[in-house]
């Protein structure tokens, strides 16, 4: 059985504006999108621009629109298509070309948050011969564990509208992820953390459209994050105005 | 790291919202404001007439039976019960419950806040009848 696709090509070098251009290909019932667009590559057009690696859905490279929803190419099958189907680049990031986006502004929204374990006091110092571990139960590993699921492919931030009206806002995978490690036993970063949640541009840029969670492939909910991150704002300003924490005035210098 | 080092795109037109139907939805919940800032005034409205006198008051009752009345704030009802069905799927995730460290199934905390519903509308009913 044959299909048609349509992807909105952008090659800078050939044309200053985009197009849509239609292939014609085979499908069975095991045909992933991932698998079309390198059908197209290898027999079609060799032109054609995509970022993929593990075809698995874990390296979170091959999201692109499919009929303006976020997708990962290879968890996306053509049997669920009936009539037209269009392919796109993820919204909300500026096109470098075909399907490649500049993924730049999500890594710096990630780095903005600290997303590693924060840990300025530590039990005892490493000791290269006894080395000592963290020490989790489940029910402390199961507070996170959802929220460490996240692969970084970034289709939540082309379905945030917030995002898309303000690009500073962090977004939905970066305070995921600092919701884990504020959420995780071993981290202390909690407060450094606040400073960059608690703020416009932080959590408090959402209004719960939820959309994200929505598209998430892993599951992992990023909308229940950040709205979890906003009761612990909520609670961090409250008890910084009781106790005139000196972080408050840190938060404040970043508005 | 410089904050301004990627490329920004323009913010999305206005009419972002329109492009899917869970974007509708999501607006057709934040809607649910408007009904309920005109049954707010209706209730202001009561109270000012309360304070001016019998006549007032008789005429802010009159005012609430008419038709359009009645049927703007049976909206704001429809609006107000929507936007709780909304709102109680969230909540759990929002604020996921514990108790002796095990969490509480989700579909448990929207039944309980449903439950809480329909307690204030009987303790409601029973005030009305009484009176």
């Amino acid at each position: 059985m044959n299909k048609t696709i349509s992807v909105k090509r952008y090659v800078p070098d050939n044309a200053a504006e985009s197009y849509w251009q239609a292939f014609e290909l085979p499908v069975d019932d095991s045909t992933s999108l991932l698998d079309a667009l390198n059908h197209i590559k290898e027999q079609l057009d060799s032109t054609l621009s995509y970022r993929w690696s593990c075809r698995m859905a874990i390296c979170g490279s091959c999201g692109v629109m499919v009929n303006g929803i976020p997708k990962l190419g290879c968890k996306t099958f053509l049997r669920d298509y009936d009539g037209e189907i269009r392919i796109e680049p993820l919204a909300h990031f500026p096109v470098q070309r075909d399907l490649v986006v500049d993924m730049e502004i999500f890594l710096e929204h990630l780095a903005a948050v600290k997303p590693y374990l924060i840990d300025d006091d530590p039990v005892k110092p490493f000791d290269p011969q006894a080395p000592e571990t963290y020490r989790q139960s489940p029910a402390q590993l199961a507070r996170y564990k959802q929220f460490a699921n996240c692969i970084n492919c970034g289709l939540c931030y082309s379905a945030c509208p917030q995002f898309g009206l303000n690009p500073e806002f962090r977004g939905p995978a970066a305070i995921a992820l600092a919701h884990r490690y504020n959420q995780d036993s071993r981290d202390h970063g909690k407060k450094q953390r606040m400073a960059e949640l608690n703020r416009h541009e932080g959590v408090w840029s959402c209004t719960f459209v939820g959309f994200c969670s929505k598209v998430c492939p892993k599951h992992v909910d990023p909308a229940a994050a950040v709205n979890q991150g906003k009761v612990e704002a909520a609670k961090h300003t409250l008890i910084a105005l009781f106790k005139g924490d000196e972080m408050n005035g840190e938060g404040k210098a970043h508005e | 790291m410089n904050k301004t080092s990627s490329q920004r795109l323009p913010p999305l037109k206005r009419n972002w919202w329109l492009k899917h139907r869970f974007f509708k939805l999501y607006m057709l919940r934040e809607a649910t404001v408007l009904p309920l800032v005109f049954f707010l005034l209706c209730l202001m409205a009561g109270m000012v007439a309360l304070v001016q006198g019998a006549d007032s008051w008789q005429g802010w009752v009159g005012f609430m039976g008419s038709p359009v009345v009645l049927a703007l704030n049976l909206l704001a009802l429809a609006a107000s019960l929507y936007h709780a069905a909304t709102f109680f799927v969230l909540f759990p995730r929002v604020m996921p419950l514990r108790i002796a460290g095990r969490s509480l199934p989700d579909n448990m905390i929207v039944a309980g806040q449903w439950a809480g519903v329909v307690v204030v509308a009987l303790l409601f009913f029973w005030l009305l009848g009484r009176a």
